[in-house]
This record gives C-alpha cells, sequence and structure tokens, in this order.
C-alpha cells in the first residue's frame, strides 16, 4: 500500500528529488529512517523486476535472432537458387559462343548461311546485359559476338601499383571494360567502364619487370591503360587473341569494302538479278545477302508466324518455357513436312535445327548433375525436362540423364545421414531413403517414359547398379565383423522387408539384394555358431551342476526377469525363495541359444535352410554331449537326476520354445531338430547304464 | 619515404623507337635494357619495356616501345606515337631503303604530336657493318640538319653509342618537359593535382 502511495510519488513527472527528501525530513528521524528503508527495499524490487524484464526480453530476442537467421537462410536459399539460374542461363550462351568460335574459326563454315547474325547477337551479348550494369548500347551492334573475357587488374600507368580490379570483354570488333562491383549479390557484377573500338587499339606487352609482371598495355586515345593478367599464360591468351581478332576485323573490313566496290560497280552495269547472282558465288556478308534475298519469293515462308517463330524460339528458350519451345517446334515441323527443299527453305530450317539443338542442350543441362547445383530442382523438374526431351525425339538421352540424375540424389540422400554409433539405427535410416528413392524413381520413371519399353531395360539396370552401390555400403557397416548377429539379422531383415515392398510395387529386387549378401552372412552364420560352440565347451569344464542360489528372493526375482526377458520361464524351476533348478550353464545356454535362433530365422531364406537347420543342430548337439560326458563322468554319480532334469530342460522345454519361434516366423520346423528330443532317451540310458 | 623513392622514381621518360623492320630496334633496346646483343630476335609485335636509370644525378625511370612498323590501322600506330615523349628513329646504314622511310615516320610523328621540336633522334645502325654501308654518314647527317634533330650512328653488336642515344634523347625529353612546365607553370600543377585526386579515389 504505501510502496504504491511510494512508486507514485517517486513516479511523478518532474519529480524532483531536493524537494521530496526536504519534505520528507520534515518528519522527523524516524519517519526519514522508515523512508530509507522503504526506498532501499522498491530499489531491490525494481532492480529484480528488471533482470526479469531482460530475461524475458532477452528470450523474445533469442527467438527473433532464431527467426532472423531462418530468414536469411531462406534468403540466401533463394539468392542461391536464382543464381544457379544465372549459371545455367549464363552456360547455355556459353555453349552458343563455343559453337560460334567454331564457326569463326572454321572457313567452310564460315560461309554456310546458318545463322541470322543479328538474332545471334542478341543471344550472346543478351548475358552481357545481365552481368555489367549500364552496357546496353554495346549489345544492339548487330554481328557483335563475345570473343573471349576474363578478369583484369588495372595498374596506374605511372607507378604501376594496382588500381582496380575490372573484367574485359573481347567482341569481334571492339573491346569492352567493365569495372568490377564489390560485395555484389546477384548477376550484376560489373559495371560499364568503356568500350574500345579494335581499329584504333594499340596493344603493347609489357615485359616483366621487377614485381610487375603479365601485363600489358592498352593504349587507347585519349586513355592509356596497363592491365595485369594472372598467369603469364593467360596474358598470352590475350595477346593473341586480341591480335587474331583485329586481323580479323581487319580482313572482313576489307572485304566488306570490296563487296561494295563490286557491286556498286555491276549495278551501274548490269540487272539486278546478276548481282544477285554475282553475290552469291562471290563471299558476301550475312547482310549485304539478306537485302538480296529479301527479292526471293517463296509463299510458304510468307507466313508471319513462321518469320517470327525463330525469335519467340529463341525467348522460349530464354525464359525456359521449354513446353512452350517444344510446342513451337512440333509446330513447324508439322508445316514444313511436305514442303520442297528450297534452298531458303533449307535456311529455314537451318535456323530452326539450330535452336532446336539449343534447346536439347538446355533441357540436357536441366538433367545434368553437377556438384555447384543443388538437386532441389527435384523430380518434378527433371520429369517436366523429360517429357520435353522425348517429344524432341531424344528419349535414350533423357533417359540416361534422369537415370544419373536420380543416383546423384541417392548419393546425397545417403551422404545427408550422419553416421552415430548404432548401426541398426543407421542402416534403418539408409534402408528407408534408399528403397524410398527407388520406389520415387521406378514411378517416377513410369510416369516420365510412358510407353517407352526400350528405356525399362535401362532403369532395371540402373537399379541394380544401384543396390549394388548400396549392398556395398550396407556390407561395410554391417557386416565388419564387429556387428553382433542380433544386430546384422536386423539390419537383413529391414532391407528385405523393402525389398518386399518393392516387390508390391512390381520391382523385384529382392533375390539381387540376397545374392548380394548371400556370402557375407553365411559368413557370419558360421561364425556365430563357432563361437556358440566355444563358450558351451568352456562353459562345460567349469560345470558343477549346482541349482543356482540366488541367495536371495529379490535376486532371484531379478534372475527371473531376465530370463523372461528372452523369453524363458523359469518360474517352476524356483525351490526354496532362492534356488532354481537349473544350472547357470543351463540356463545361459538357453537364452543364448534362443537369441541365436531368432536372428537366424530372421534372415531365414529358403536358400539357407540348410546352414540354418545344420548350424542350430550342431549348437545344441554340442550342449547335449556336455551333459552325456557329465553323466558318464565319476564325480557327478550322485547328480543323474539333476543332471537329467537340465537335460530334459532343454530336450523339452528349450526345444518347444524354439519350435514357437518357428512357428512365429512361419517356418516348418525342421525334423532334423524335431529329433534332437530322442537324445533325452538315450541319456536316460547312458545315466542307467552308469549305474549299473 | 626515401624506399619509396627508390622503388618509383617519380619521373618517367618515355622512348619510342620507330623504323624500318630489321634495323635493329629491339637489338639497340635490348642491348640498353641488359647489354646483350640479340642475333635472331623474333620480329616485335609492341614490346614496353621500364628501367630505372641515373641521368646526371637524377634517379629516373626510362619507359621504351619498341614497335613492330606495320599495322593494319593508322590510327592503331598514331596511339603509339601518342604515348611517347621522344623518339628513336632508327635506319641500318646497309640497308638504303630503311633510310628512305624515316621521313615518312618523321611525318607522322608530327602529325601526331604536332610538335616541330619533339624530342626526336636519328639513328643509323649496324655501324659495325662497314663493309656493307648503303648510307653514307654525310647524307644522314644532311637529313638530320633538315630536321634540326642530332644524328647518331651506333652497333647494337658492339654497345657502340647506344647508351649515349637512349641518354641524349632523354637529357631532350627533360628539357622540353622542364621548358613547358616553365611555360604554363600554374596550369600544370593544376592538372596533377587532380591527376593525384583521382589516384585517391580510384
Ligand atoms: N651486325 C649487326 N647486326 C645487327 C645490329 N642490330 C641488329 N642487328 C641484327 O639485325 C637483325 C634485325 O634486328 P632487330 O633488332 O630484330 O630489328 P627490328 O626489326 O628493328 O627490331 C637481327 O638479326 C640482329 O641481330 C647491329 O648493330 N649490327
Ligand atoms: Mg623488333
Amino acid at each position: 500500500m504505501a510502496d504504491k502511495r511510494l512508486i507514485a510519488d517517486l513516479s511523478v513527472k518532474g519529480f524532483d528529488p531536493n524537494l521530496y527528501v526536504s519534505r520528507a525530513a520534515e518528519g522527523g528521524e524516524d519517519a526519514l529512517l522508515d523512508l530509507k528503508q522503504r526506498i532501499h527495499i522498491l530499489g531491490d524490487k525494481t532492480a529484480q523486476e528488471l533482470k526479469k524484464n531482460v530475461y524475458k526480453n532477452y528470450s523474445q530476442f533469442i527467438d527473433t535472432a532464431r527467426e532472423i537467421s531462418i530468414v536469411e537462410g531462406e534468403m540466401y536459399q533463394l539468392s542461391h537458387m536464382l543464381t544457379e539460374q544465372k549459371g545455367l542461363m549464363a552456360s547455355m550462351m556459353e555453349m552458343s559462343l563455343v559453337s560460334d568460335k567454331a564457326v569463326v574459326e572454321e572457313p567452310q563454315k564460315e560461309a554456310e548461311p546458318e545463322i541470322n547474325p543479328k538474332e545471334e547477337t542478341r543471344r550472346n551479348l543478351a548475358f552481357l546485359l545481365e552481368k555489367v550494369e549500364g552496357c546496353s548500347s554495346v549489345t544492339e551492334v548487330p554481328g557483335r559476338q563475345l570473343i573471349h573475357n576474363g578478369d583484369l587488374t588495372e595498374l596506374d600507368i605511372e607507378s604501376l601499383t594496382p588500381t582496380q580490379k575490372v573484367h574485359a570483354f573481347l567482341l569481334t570488333d571492339s573491346l569492352m571494360i567493365a569495372s568490377w562491383l564489390p560485395n555484389r549479390r546477384g548477376p550484376v557484377r560489373y559495371r560499364f567502364q568503356g568500350l574500345y573500338e579494335l581499329d584504333n587499339l594499340a596493344v603493347v606487352n609489357v615485359r616483366d619487370a621487377g614485381p610487375v609482371k603479365n601485363a600489358f598495355k592498352i593504349l587507347m586515345f585519349p586513355a592509356s591503360k596497363i592491365y595485369q593478367t594472372d598467369s603469364a599464360k593467360s596474358k598470352r591468351q590475350w595477346l593473341d587473341i586480341l591480335e587474331e581478332t583485329k586481323k580479323k576485323k581487319a580482313s572482313r573490313d576489307k572485304q566488306k569494302k570490296e563487296v561494295v566496290q563490286r557491286l556498286a560497280e555491276q549495278q551501274s552495269v548490269a540487272s539486278l538479278s546478276r548481282v544477285e547472282e554475282a553475290s552469291k558465288t562471290s563471299f558476301v556478308d550475312e547482310e549485304d545477302k539478306t537485302t538480296l534475298v529479301e527479292f526471293e519469293t517463296d509463299t510458304l515462308l510468307q507466313e508471319d508466324w513462321l518469320q517470327e517463330l525463330p525469335e519467340n524460339l529463341d525467348m522460349c528458350i530464354a525464359q525456359r518455357d521449354f513446353e512452350g519451345a517444344v510446342d513451337l517446334v512440333e509446330k513447324v515441323n508439322e508445316y514444313l513436312k511436305e514442303s520442297s527443299k528450297s534452298p531458303s527453305l533449307k535456311e529455314f530450317r537451318a535456323r530452326i535445327d539450330h535452336r532446336v539443338k539449343q534447346l536439347t542442350e538446355g533441357l540436357m543441362s536441366e538433367l545434368q548433375v553437377s556438384p555447384e547445383r543443388s538437386l532441389r530442382g527435384g523430380p518434378r523438374a527433371a520429369r517436366r525436362a523429360v517429357a520435353q526431351l522425348i517429344r524432341l525425339g531424344k528419349s535414350a538421352q533423357a533417359c540416361d540423364l534422369f537415370l544419373k540424375n536420380r543416383s546423384a540424389i541417392i548419393k546425397y540422400n545417403i551422404r545427408q545421414l550422419k553416421f552415430e554409433g548404432a548401426t541398426t539405427l543407421y542402416i534403418r535410416c539408409m534402408c528407408a531413403v534408399f528403397f524410398n528413392s527407388l520406389l520415387e524413381t521406378s514411378k517416377e520413371f513410369l510416369k516420365a517414359f510412358p510407353n517407352h519399353y526400350g528405356c525399362y531395360s535401362a532403369f532395371i539396370v540402373w537399379c541394380k547398379q544401384e543396390l549394388e552401390l548400396f549392398v556395398k555400403t550396407f556390407n561395410r557397416h554391417v557386416f565388419d565383423g564387429k556387428t553382433s548377429s542380433t544386430t546384422v539379422a536386423e539390419c537383413v531383415s529391414i532391407s528385405r522387408k523393402h525389398c518386399q515392398e518393392l516387390c508390391q510395387s512390381g520391382l523385384d529386387i529382392a533375390y539381387l539384394f540376397d545374392g548380394l549378401i548371400s556370402s557375407d552372412l553365411e559368413n557370419t552364420i558360421i561364425e556365430k555358431r563357432e563361437q556358440l560352440k566355444d563358450i558351451v565347451k568352456y562353459r562345460s569344464a567349469d560345470d558343477l551342476w549346482r541349482p543356482m542360489n540366488h541367495m536371495s528372493q529379490k535376486d532371484c526375482q531379478k534372475y527371473l526377469d531376465e530370463m523372461a526377458s528372452a523369453r524363458m520361464d523359469l518360474k517352476d524351476y524356483v525351490y526354496q525363495e532362492c534356488f532354481i533348478s537349473l544350472t547357470m550353464n543351463t540356463a545361459q545356454f538357453a537364452k543364448s541359444c534362443f537369441q541365436y535362433t531368432e536372428d537366424l530365422l530372421l534372415v531365414y531364406s529358403q536358400e539357407h535352410e540348410a546352414l540354418i537347420t545344420d548350424s542350430l543342430v550342431q549348437v545344441i548337439s554340442e550342449q547335449l554331449q556336455h551333459i552325456e560326458a557329465s553323466l558318464k563322468s565319476d564325480k557327478f554319480k550322485e547328480d543323474h537326476n539333476f543332471i537329467l532334469k537340465n537335460a530334459l530342460f532343454i530336450v523339452e522345454v528349450l526345444m518347444g520354445r524354439l519350435e514357437r519361434l518357428y512357428r512365429d516366423f512361419q517356418v516348418t520346423f525342421p525334423p532334423e531338430l524335431n529329433a534332437i528330443r530322442e537324445n533325452y532317451k538315450h541319456l536316460k540310458a547312458v545315466a542307467k547304464s552308469v549305474k549299473t | 619515404m626515401s624506399k619509396a623513392k627508390t622503388q618509383q622514381p617519380a619521373v618517367i621518360h618515355k622512348v619510342i623507337m620507330v623504323g624500318s623492320g630489321g634495323v635493329g630496334k629491339s637489338a639497340l633496346t635490348l642491348q640498353f635494357m641488359y647489354e646483350e646483343f640479340v642475333e635472331d630476335y623474333e620480329p616485335t609485335k609492341a614490346d614496353s619495356y621500364r628501367k630505372k636509370v641515373v641521368l646526371d644525378g637524377e634517379e629516373v625511370q626510362i619507359d621504351i616501345l619498341d614497335t613492330a612498323g606495320q599495322e593494319d590501322y593508322a590510327a592503331i600506330r598514331d596511339n603509339y606515337f601518342r604515348s611517347g615523349e621522344g623518339f628513336l628513329c632508327v635506319f641500318s646504314i646497309t640497308e638504303q631503303e630503311s633510310f628512305q622511310a624515316t621521313s615518312e615516320f618523321r611525318e607522322q610523328i608530327l602529325r601526331v604530336k604536332n610538335d616541330d621540336n619533339i624530342p626526336f633522334l636519328l639513328v643509323g645502325n649496324k655501324a659495325d657493318l662497314e663493309e656493307k654501308r648503303q648510307v653514307t654518314a654525310e647524307e644522314a647527317q644532311h637529313r638530320a640538319q633538315q630536321w634540326n634533330v642530332p644524328y647518331v650512328e651506333t652497333s647494337a653488336k658492339t654497345n657502340a653509342n647506344v647508351d649515349k642515344v637512349f641518354y641524349d634523347l632523354m637529357r631532350e625529353i627533360r628539357s622540353r618537359k622542364m621548358d613547358a612546365s616553365k611555360q604554363n607553370n600554374g596550369k600544370k600543377i593544376k592538372k596533377k593535382d587532380s591527376k593525384r585526386k583521382k589516384c585517391t579515389i580510384l
């Protein structure tokens, strides 16, 4: 109450501490002390409150930070995906650049009127627009192509110290320099700096001197620049390519001039048609040709949509509208199916074919797996690409790439799993990933390649290969010699179950799997068998044929519980609260034999039936031999009853348990095991014969 | 500070080698740069060299552009010439044609630099091949007088007068620079300032 007033007093707007204290002092010493006390308490409280608030805000702060980091992660992924797409575009562009280069380098090909230079340019240089800020005017020139490009360091022309990083683009007729934009994400990495025409650009090789290596000068009036490459090889390349490009430009210019001159001469003398002929036989630049081609009439090609088709096709490819692109291709194929083989049509065809090639490459790269590309595109993207490739008649390639793509996905997914200790858990996860991938792939495959029966065999072969890879990893983890047989059994049975599931959806690879693990599995069974037999021998040497004494009822119960967990019920053998009328040896043997049987049944297959039965018979016989030897021994003459009781336990109780286990696994109990029961009679006879 | 100075002497004199192919431009350059004579030197494209030298007690740098001669575009050749402050116009005394060609080079240089007093030396190389001489010292001297430039005979092979032509040219360049800075002192300093500013921005 008083606190509330105090708080109110203290939090009054324009609180004057001097006034407040002097007023409080009027009430005398006691009141003042009291006030001091109260203020003190209030102070403590406030501090505590403050702390609480800080904590509260702190957790909010952490939450917020977490949210932000998630958002940041998503943004990063987004930007990553975008750059990937850009990269893809760029690589597609570059692909076309490479082919252009080939055209430039091979003179015969140059003559082929395969490519319309205007469109080629637009496509080639379009990616510059995305990389370099402010270079749109550069890309508009017809016939201009990218020849070479690379990073350079600009040096100060006087002091030769580095001044900035640039990227140089050598075009057919000019050199474009763009400055590097630091700290830039996204595609725009450079800013346009200048464009220098090759015909007044002087290149000077700078001899290495002191620390300045791999430099060359570009004298371009009024500016002179000196650039440094990162290696001698790269400098050599720049110098050679600059020289070569300049030479090519010079000869092109010369030719152009000649053609223009000749045309002018002929035009003044002869008729237009003769000009056409002359220009056809001699080398004519693409541009001149197009003007002349206009005179030719080919009604078939006059259609507007056909004229625009190459451009539209380019657009579709650029926008990754693959369906649209294939639609166009199919449409034009249908339209031109019946037509004649006139030269102009051939030319048109070539233009289309060129784009179909590009389209195919684009689709293929969609399916291509490269380390820098994430697999996130997933099956849908792949299916889309496959569908279009099939429409283009490239089903074999599509199939191949599709399956490679899936292999990479499986590999990636398995690699994502962390192997931390528990083999069974890891195998369980790995199986889930692998078999689900197989299942998904088979579904996808059927969807993507409907009625392409030729591809199905490829799929089967692929499955086999993948399974082999899987089993390789599987074996490495499971059959490493250290894994317990129980774990092995669990892992094998997990995988088998998956195989059966796959089988239900029409893909039977169980037999393949069994075949691949068969020998390792057999070894494990045999190893375990020998191990158990050794243990029997070892224990037998120390067997004194005494009932178990657990000393107290509590401890006895504990043991009973332990055995019960291994599904051995020993309740009926208890007497005098803490005694069990079986030997420790018998009980332990029963337990491990039961476990072994369970493991074996878990990995049961007809192929291994004989081995399994034989192994169990061997192990149990070993124990019975011990019993027989004991009966024959003088040492245990007095213990025959007890020994036979143990024998009965094994032959009746344990064997009964095993039989039930077989039933649980729906495996017929083999006669060889059943026959073991007959041993009791034999043992009794032995006991009798020893006594008499 | 002194370290920075030794690393990068402030002054750079830019020299250009011109002349017909095979007269020994590269041989002269290499002799000056590395003090060695190269017997079979492949035809030059365009190489630039830089070297620290002491010119009359002052440490300076010389920047030599060894040109190729044939260029497809006149504009490109002009750009080479523009970048120079002084020229060694070389001919071989064993080849009359190379001597004739010097006139053309001179003309081109004057046109580009637009300056009759550009630092320029007429160099008659391969002086060691006296027995094959086709160009007399008199006619070369006569031409040099007409142009108002020095004439020097050199041999890249024996290293005769090689340093001399480079140093003489550098002296010419230096005195031209001094004249220029005297003439329009204010303007020049201002220009230098703005240049320095630009560098720091970059
Ligand atoms: N004997 C002699 N040969 C020279 C001399 N200078 C150059 N040469 C030779 O002349 C040829 C052309 O020289 P080079 O320097 O390549 O001429 P550039 O084309 O003007 O650079 C080379 O074989 C040189 O060895 C010289 O002073 N004396
Ligand atoms: Mg040379």
